[in-house]
């Protein structure tokens, strides 16, 4: 076959592709050993003269690390779990029910996809300022701060995703009538249908909507940032890492941040390695990430 | 939570409902009771909707034409397009660098990931392990952007890896982030390696998607693997191309995660790009009405690149 025909060109260059992508990450573990003025002096080496665990201690101790853990869990795991349901829910409703309006809802659906997410961070803080009877406010959202101030701000602009719907609605649509009527004539409600007929075969496209969500939460970093300035108690992992460079020794800076960019990726890494094909499926469906 | 709980007792009144009344009927019952169910499905999207979308839009509007700065509701004033008009009037950094910066910055992204991930994409479809060297392109797309952007911003100093390998080819040292010249292009470079693996996916299930009997008509023929490339594989990679293209353009226009880690715009305002610029004046000096219409200029501009994308794809399809 003439694509075959010059493979060690193709070798070379993929080859030199990869290692251009893995050397900043290893660039990161290594300097993540480094002790105490050994990274960032003149000249540079890729090595560490041993393997120094302290800056993980130190990068543990100055951060946190356990409350920024839980924020970013926390955080993640309500943001993912809801897009799930309300996603599972919607597509469901929008691609078997027949109901007045449904094309309506379908195309405001779509739309949502189309306005970039920075329209929304002014007046999303300013709408969780005011949220009623939170925070210190009264029934007109006034007096306080609102839910700025709670870990419920980090979750709540995302807990519904206009692609997860469109991504469950396209799926469902192919699960064929008849097995939905039959178990309405079992005597299923709507309901039980979703629950027992209709999650059971989503399977694989709810794995792949999950990791996304799960990887897009945990690694979220502006909404995160402008609600820890406001609470530091709700600081997740990305944000703390990045105020971390002003509080350590600053000979030790990088080997610090470095060794606490590693435990933050840590758990995304795994989980992704673990499920990559249905990772690299939700990419290929949303276009582009 | 809520959303579980209350269709189940639509479920649970179901029953009752079901014997009483004529079979006449019945269709209509069982119609309308699925657009009751149905609407309770949607029920928490369509809340979230008009809180998290309706909502904010008409307030972003609403600010976009006022001047207000604190919290108080009340202190809304509303000045009409001035917002806008001082966002480019003259002297106003708005247009230049900063819009011109937030172009370039895409354009730059594009150009880069767009040559990187058609070499690679061409290259990985005639190897084995696929699905390792499309895994180890991937990692960037799983990393936050804040260990992306501090390990290239530690890369770029002067003890990093980058000046160490210039040193190593008897090439001085060069300031990257520090430099207005140089930062830019630095951060599209970061910014780029970032894209190419997810680009690198959408080539590659273009290329398989283009049939092998076309390949061995032209190799019947005597072509070469460069004639071939022109004439074969970029023709039908065209939509795909075209889809790499205009996802990165727009995303390309709205990111500014990046550079808030790497350079926070600077030096100066060489690095300052639109959605920072409105996130600055918005977080940093409370002006929430520039900012808004900041906003509104950069979503025009990319909802102007939507819109040619849906265009181009429709006719796209017109072709076929």
């Amino acid at each position: 076959m003439i694509r075959r025909r010059f493979p060690w060109v193709s070798y070379l260059v993929v080859v030199t592709g990869a290692v251009l992508t893995v050397v900043p990450f290893l660039d990161m573990v290594m300097t993540s050993f480094k002790g105490a003025g050994e990274a960032g002096t003149l000249p540079y080496r890729f090595l560490p003269d041993a393997f120094d665990l302290s800056n993980y201690r130190a990068a543990i101790d100055q951060l946190d690390l356990p409350v920024l853990f839980r924020n970013s869990v926390i955080a993640t795991a309500v943001i993912t779990a809801s897009v799930l349901v309300t996603s599972s829910l919607a597509g469901y409703a929008l691609a078997k029910l027949r109901f007045p309006g449904r094309d309506f809802i379908f195309r405001l659906v779509l739309s949502t996809m189309m306005f970039p997410p920075f329209l929304f961070f002014i007046p999303h803080f300013l709408i969780l300022v005011h949220w009623p009877l939170a925070g210190g406010n009264d029934l007109f959202g006034r007096g306080g701060a609102g839910l700025t101030v709670s870990i419920a701000a980090l979750a709540m602009p995302f807990l519904v995703n206009g692609f997860g719907i469109f991504l469950m609605r396209q799926f469902m649509v192919s699960i064929p009538d008849e097995v939905l009527e039959a178990a309405r004539i079992d005597g299923a409600g709507e309901f039980g249908v979703w629950w027992r007929i209709v999650l059971p075969q989503t399977r694989p496209v709810v794995l792949t909507l999950g990791l996304l969500t799960f990887v897009h939460a945990w690694n979220e970093y502006i909404w995160a940032l402008l609600i820890s300035t406001a609470n530091p108690d709700v600081m997740t992992l990305p944000v703390g890492i990045q105020f971390l460079q002003d509080f350590v020794d600053p000979t030790r800076t990088m080997p610090i941040v470095m060794a606490g960019l590693v435990l933050s990726i840590l758990p995304v890494l795994i989980l992704f390695l673990l499920l990559q094909k249905y990772y690299i499926r939700g990419v290929m469906l949303s276009g582009l990430k | 939570m809520v959303n579980t709980l209350t269709p189940a007792t639509t479920e649970r009144a179901a029953p009752s409902t079901r014997s009483a009344g004529p079979v006449v009927d019945g269709r209509a019952r069982v119609r309308r009771r699925q657009a009751v169910v149905a609407y309770l499905f949607l029920a928490p999207t369509l809340l979230f909707f008009a809180v998290f979308l309706i909502l904010p839009l008409g307030f972003a509007l609403l600010l976009s034409m006022s001047r207000w700065a604190g919290f108080d509701l009340g202190g809304i004033q509303p000045v009409g397009t001035d917002n806008f008009a001082s966002l480019f009037a003259d002297g106003s950094t708005f247009l230049a660098p900063i819009l011109t910066n937030t172009l370039l910055f895409a354009l730059g992204t594009v150009v880069l990931a767009l040559a990187g991930s058609v070499v690679v994409a061409t290259c990985i479809d005639n190897l084995r392990f696929q699905g390792l060297w499309r895994t180890l392109y991937f990692l960037p797309i799983v990393t936050t952007v804040v260990a992306v952007g501090n390990v290239w911003k530690f890369m770029y100093e002067p003890g990093g890896l980058v000046n160490g390998v210039l040193n190593t080819l008897g090439l001085g040292s060069v300031a990257f982030l520090q430099d207005p010249d140089t930062a830019l292009p630095s951060v599209v470079v970061v910014h780029a390696w970032g894209s190419v693996g997810s680009a690198v996916l959408v080539l590659t299930a273009g290329l398989k998607s283009i049939p092998e009997s076309y390949y061995e008509a032209a190799a019947l023929d005597g072509a070469g693997p460069v004639a071939v490339f022109w004439k074969i594989t970029l023709p039908l990679l065209r939509p795909s191309l075209l889809l790499v293209c205009i996802t990165q353009f727009i995303s390309g226009l709205q990111s500014f995660a990046l550079i808030t880690v790497m350079t926070k715009g600077g030096p100066g305002d060489a690095t300052n790009v639109a959605a920072l610029e409105m996130y600055r004046q918005a977080f940093l000096y409370g002006q929430w009405g520039p900012a808004s219409a900041a906003a509104f200029v950069l979503f025009v501009v990319v909802l102007v690149v939507t819109l040619a994308q849906l265009w181009i794809f429709r006719r796209k399809e017109e072709d076929v």
